[in-house]
């Protein structure tokens, strides 16, 4: 009962980590809270459905097109709707509040979209859906797989940005997007591919929750509000950070449903959030002032 | 190397600049003099692309003009810029803030050679590779700020106040690493406040008093000028 709880706190765990890692790149590196991350998720689950329903294509080879075209949407929004917000912002404090108002407004379109062309319904798809034993335990084979995608995508990310000259001059804008322009990083074009980064993410993300939850047109917002908890948790822009929070959430989620009562969890979510931030802060990872 | 010709810039009404003019060879080292206010921070701005200059102005580095030029793209034209306070990457290691210092397309064929030349300039930086730059000192930050414009091949290096906020012992260190910069050939352009010590390794200076240039020379002559020594009000007296 207890590995088995672990086990699916793991994955949970896994897939809000993975989540919050696009949210905590957009706001770190391009400055700008996107409240419609969680519908640019739910869009990457329905597409995700539809490959897998209408075409038989395994989600993990939707992935392939589903990621890329989180990356061009998210290219898209930033250079359509959130440019002209930078241009004209006069500061950071006044950025983030215009990049609140317009994504909050983009959550409702791509949520109305959704509505119109799927309804209401919760939708779910039956994909790896048998049981393999894993330390003595069954695990449905579509959780393993989204475990392990969450490793996987969620490493390559962290590598990404820790070895990659071109992922270490992302992480300079996140940290002094002042002195980025000294060591000729252009600041505007590196929050733009950092806000693309973070669509394929949330693509990503949501073609995973797909495999193994159902969900409707409206869910989005409680992904938004989850990868917001982790981000704050584990400290905004810090990946290791993002990845410990997820993990803790994930964790104290399914042992809370299992062990007190389902009822409960976001209580206790609340409650584990409230006791880390007033410990720290800044975040578990976070630095204080900065 | 550098030609200002009719530099003015305005902060809304006030005129931090007008009609300044500089001309440095390669391989030079200017300072320009001034006391706070006088508008040098803002002619070290200006060329680095971080300030627009008033319509009229030109700059040009190596015949290449840096007017409206944008500033991340002013460093490949051969300008490093150590800012005042630094503006090194506090939160990611000295390596990284380095390595970021090749990031310039001018520079990353050099990356090697030009790391070993900063490690062996600063050795103390070789030692403290991967610490976190905020954990170091104040000198350690400046070596950091100054080893990482270096990585980009520079033939300017720009540094604004390099000596302020540290201790005299440290001033010291800087301006012989600053010397030995000099002497492997890179143009220095100092905006100081620390007369004394940035005249002993400048070739000339200029003086800079509410916006305009008002005494130029070698350093030598300058040392002796008293209009130097009354800008500062008898600051250079003490120091």
């Amino acid at each position: 009962m207890l590995m088995a709880t672990l086990v699916g706190g793991l994955v949970l765990g896994g897939t809000y980590a993975l989540v919050a890692m696009g949210l905590t790149i957009q706001y770190g590196i391009a400055r700008t809270m996107n409240l419609a991350y969680g519908e640019t998720m739910i869009a990457a689950s329905f597409a995700a459905y539809l490959i897998h329903n209408t075409l038989g294509v395994s989600p993990v080879l939707g992935l392939a097109i589903i990621a890329p075209a989180g990356f061009v949407f998210g290219w898209l929004v930033y250079g359509i709707l959130l440019r002209p917000l930078v241009a004209r912002s006069k500061n950071i404090a006044s950025l983030e509040i215009n990049s609140i108002l317009a994504t909050f407004g983009l959550l409702f379109v791509i949520q109305g979209v959704m509505l119109v062309v799927f309804g209401g319904n919760y939708i779910s798809y039956n994909y790896l859906n048998f049981g393999i034993e894993v330390l003595g335990v069954r695990v449905a084979a579509n959780r393993l797989l989204v475990l392990f995608l969450a490793f996987v995508i969620g490493g390559g990310l962290f590598l990404l940005l820790t070895r990659t000259r071109w992922g270490t001059a992302l992480r300079a804008v996140a940290v002094n997007p002042a002195a980025a322009p000294l060591v000729g990083i252009d600041a505007n074009r590196a929050a733009r591919f950092a806000f693309a980064l973070g669509g394929a993410l949330a693509a990503s993300g949501g073609v995973v929750v797909s495999m193994y939850q159902t969900f409707t047109a409206s869910s989005g917002v409680v992904f938004t509000m989850k990868a917001l908890i982790v981000v704050i948790m584990g400290g905004v822009g810090n990946l290791a950070g993002a990845l410990c929070a997820g993990l803790i959430l994930g964790l104290s989620e399914t042992l809370v449903a299992t062990y007190i009562s389902p009822g409960l969890t976001m209580a206790a979510v609340y409650i584990i959030f409230l006791g880390i931030l007033l410990w720290r802060p800044s975040g578990l990872f976070g630095k204080v002032g900065k | 190397m550098l030609e200002v010709r009719n530099l003015s810039v305005a902060y809304g009404k006030h005129m931090a600049l007008q009609d300044v003019s500089i001309d440095m060879a390669e391989g030079e080292a200017l300072v320009i003099l001034g006391a706070n206010g006088a508008g040098k921070s803002t002619l070290l701005k200006s060329v680095a692309g971080m300030v627009r200059p008033a319509a009229g102005a030109s700059i040009e580095m190596l015949g290449q003009s840096l007017i409206g030029m944008p500033q991340h793209e002013v460093v490949e034209t051969g300008i490093a810029v150590v800012p005042e306070g630094r503006g090194v990457f506090a939160a990611l290691t000295v390596r990284e803030n380095l390595l970021l210092g090749a990031y310039p397309r001018r520079a990353r064929a050099q990356e090697a050679a030009n790391l070993d030349k900063v490690l062996t300039l600063f050795p103390r930086l070789a030692e403290r590779r991967r610490q976190t730059v905020s954990t170091m000192s104040g000198g350690e930050q400046q070596m950091v700020a100054i080893g990482r414009a270096l990585m980009s091949s520079p033939r300017l290096l720009m540094l604004d106040e390099p000596s302020l906020g540290l201790a005299p012992v440290l001033v010291g260190e800087l301006f012989q690493s600053l010397a030995a910069i000099r002497q492997s050939g890179v143009g220095l352009l100092i905006v100081e406040q620390n007369v004394k010590i940035s005249l002993s390794i400048a070739d000339r200076g200029y003086l800079l008093e509410a916006g305009r240039i008002v005494g130029q020379g070698t350093a030598e002559t300058l040392a002796n000028d008293p209009a130097v020594q009354n800008a500062f009000l008898g600051v250079a007296a003490h120091t």
